[in-house]
């Protein structure tokens, strides 16, 4: 079988993040592999214990550099990758066909994994599109997957914490939540090993797809100013945990 | 009319805290400020606060080894003072040293007999058994990964190591700062916070004072200066200070990581602190089971030296500003990742970024100025955080001899270590010192 893995190279979550004419930001900060995507390479390689003469195949639609997020991906399993080199990033329209055209291309999908979404542009759509591209069907943030040769059982989240299992034929589109796994990052002997794994190049210019945009731009990105209000919390420890307690049920309502 | 000080300790980290508890022992009546809401909220907060005794002078060796004694008898050293926030604690992990050439362990050894630190050496095997996890190859020279050789087999292996039962770590050292100036306070020093300084002022050629940001004047006929990162703004708001030091500090940007432990590695409670110039890395436990790696400067990284308020403004792009960079963390991971083969390495990096006060030859200035009056305690390169209480004593016996008139400059004074007995010429520091080139250059002093 073949898992076609679809990541994606984002921006750190940490970096400073500044705005640039409006529309886009600053790339010189560090990327790396979207971590949804890290829960969806994670799952590949468990799948890849099950079935025999499996090959794990991540594919990414970026810049040059997006060459690191993908020898991330094989570090933490991907036996081998695909860049589709963009200069720009297209939409996510574009971007499932240019990734469904690569996939076509190098094979036949047994399953396809992504993650639930990207930190950067957290637009939730093109694993979907993939689906109705293939024609495959799609079930998204994902917390547990049981596949078998013509089927997978899979069960995904939904708001607040519900969950639900549907049985989808196979092949089919997966798009792992957090709840799927714990990453399993590389150790520096993956690491070395992923160097020598390969990586095929093509441009997204020549692939042949309809390359015509969706009818949804981007008119203006403002930063998110987030107001912080520090309140010190006084008394003895089971008054300030008390308190705690009190604002995360009424305040913060984590807890119930 | 202005309030008026015998001391103004411009600090109150790990450094300026202590100076006023000793001073204010000694009767001074003190008064630290700091811009940060707290003490300890400044660079000590982002120190990895190691507490190790080897030092490439015996001086630095037996100063670290005075250190031990403070940090093993905290509350007595804090006379039994209360602090709401709790005590840090110290670690006492044990420090290995690998015997490497990253570093001159040979002097090191040669210190640790002059000045009677214990230590014992150990073989590869025994190394394996207290390391487990330890692959025994030897990987120098320290190189970045993206040098394509940084990924070549090894072949050869390390000789072993030097362990110090007595070393470790202090679990929160921005509480430590914080417990010192609760331990001041009992004595009568004052603390100012949210108070930025704009200016030293001085008349007739003797410190008078400070000004703040917003204009308040607080008078002292002595004033500190133990600005962290920002040393080097502080002694050019006074008269004549900066030109007379022949050695200068700047800031440096440096980059902790925090990486998990191996699932099978119970580093927290079984690992040591341990200083691997073969790697060019220094790592101790941190909670959640996870390594805290350190770099130690090998000569291939990037030195960033940066403006310290444009750094914590967050200004300066990647790899200047307070954000770690993904660059490093591969350095410092994966070369840790070498030494350890199990551990495993998240793609996102996790750490802190913060700035050294650094010396021209990374030995600190612990001293007089040519501005009476003015005092330094500055250029910590990283690597004096162990020491803080015994400078804390050292500078407020400084201070109080240069006050009753000891020419420091040309009879330096020597202070007399409490504990380990031995004496130390604290013209070693001066500001007026050449370039030290006994000095490792780097974080280990």
């Amino acid at each position: 079988m073949q898992i076609y893995v679809c990541v994606k190279h984002v921006p750190d979550s940490a970096a400073n993040i500044t705005i640039v004419d409006n529309t886009s930001i600053d790339e010189k900060v560090a990327f790396l592999l979207n971590p949804y995507d890290e829960h969806a390479v994670t799952e590949a390689a468990v799948l890849k214990k099950q079935f025999a003469d499996t090959e794990i195949i991540a594919v990414c639609l970026g810049r040059k550099d997006a060459e690191k997020t993908i020898r991330s991906a094989m570090a933490m399993g991907a036996d081998r990758g695909i860049l589709i080199e963009a200069s720009e990033a297209p939409d996510s329209m574009t971007t499932a066909r240019a990734l469904k055209a690569a996939i076509d291309q190098d094979g036949t999908p047994g399953i396809i994994l992504t993650g639930k979404e990207s930190i950067d542009a957290e637009g939730m759509q093109t694993m979907f599109r993939i689906g109705a591209l293939f024609d495959f069907p799609v079930v998204t943030n994902a917390v547990a997957v049981k596949a078998e040769h013509d089927r997978a059982l899979v069960t995904y989240e939904l708001a607040g914490g519900r969950t639900r299992t549907c049985e989808l034929a196979m092949p089919c589109v997966v798009a792992a939540g957090r709840g799927l796994n714990t990453p399993a990052y590389p150790t520096f002997p993956d690491v070395v090993k992923a160097r020598k794994k390969s990586i095929r190049v093509l441009a997204l210019s020549d692939l042949v797809i309809d390359t015509s945009p969706g009818s949804s731009r981007v008119v203006a990105l403002e930063p998110l100013v987030q107001v912080r209000n520090p309140r010190q919390i006084n008394g003895s420890p089971r008054e300030i945990a008390a308190r705690i307690a009190t604002i995360l049920k009424e305040e913060a309502k984590v807890i119930t | 009319m202005n309030v008026k000080y015998d001391a103004i300790i411009i600090g109150a980290g790990v450094i300026g805290a202590p100076i006023a508890y000793e001073l204010t022992k000694m009767g001074y009546k003190t008064l630290n400020v700091d811009k940060l809401p707290d003490a300890g909220e400044g660079s000590t907060s982002g120190s990895c606060a190691i507490v190790r005794a080897h030092y490439s002078t015996a001086d630095g060796v037996a100063m670290a080894y005075e250190g031990f004694k403070y940090w093993l008898d905290w509350e007595n050293y804090l006379d039994q003072v209360e602090d709401e926030k709790g005590l840090a604690r110290y670690m006492n992990t044990g420090s290995i040293l690998i015997k490497s050439d990253g570093h001159d362990w040979r002097k090191v050894k040669q210190n640790y007999d002059e000045v009677g630190v214990q230590y014992e050496e150990w073989d590869r095997e025994t190394l394996l058994e207290k390391v487990p996890v330890a692959d025994l190859h030897k990987f120098w020279p320290v190189r970045r990964p993206e040098d394509p050789q940084f990924f070549d087999d090894p072949t050869e292996f390390i000789e072993g190591a030097i362990f110090c039962p007595e070393g470790g770590y202090v679990n929160d050292p921005a509480l430590s700062a914080h417990n010192i100036m609760r331990a001041a306070e009992a004595k009568g020093a004052e603390f100012k916070f949210n108070a930025e300084v704009a200016d030293v002022r001085s008349e007739g050629g003797k410190v008078t004072g400070i000004t703040l940001k917003d204009g308040t004047q607080i008078d002292a006929g002595i004033v500190v200066n133990v600005g962290g990162p920002h040393s080097c703004k502080i002694n050019q708001m006074a008269e004549g200070v900066w030109e007379g030091c022949n050695i200068k500090t700047k800031a440096l940007r440096h980059e902790v990581m925090y990486c998990p432990s191996p699932d099978d590695y119970d580093y927290l409670n079984d690992g040591y602190h341990m200083s691997d110039g073969d790697i060019g890395c220094y790592v101790r436990p941190e909670v959640g089971n996870t390594f805290l790696i350190g770099s130690e400067d090998p000569d291939c990284d990037p030195q960033e030296w940066v403006d310290p308020d444009e750094f914590y403004a967050g200004k300066g792009g990647h790899g200047r500003d307070n954000v770690l960079s993904d660059e490093q963390w591969q350095a410092q991971c994966y070369r840790l990742g070498k030494r350890i083969p199990t551990l495993q390495v998240p793609n996102q990096p996790k750490g802190v970024v913060d700035l050294y006060d650094c010396s021209d030859d990374w030995i600190p200035i612990y001293d007089k100025s040519d501005l009476p009056g003015f005092y330094m305690a500055i250029g910590t390169s990283g690597n004096q955080y162990k020491n803080a209480p015994v400078v804390g004593r050292m500078m407020a016996e400084l201070i109080d001899n240069c006050e009753k008139g000891l020419d420091h400059d040309n009879e330096p004074f020597q202070f007399t270590f409490k504990y380990i007995g031995r004496s130390t010429n604290v013209g070693f520091f001066s500001r007026k010192r050449e370039i030290n080139y006994n000095s490792s250059f780097s974080v280990n002093g």
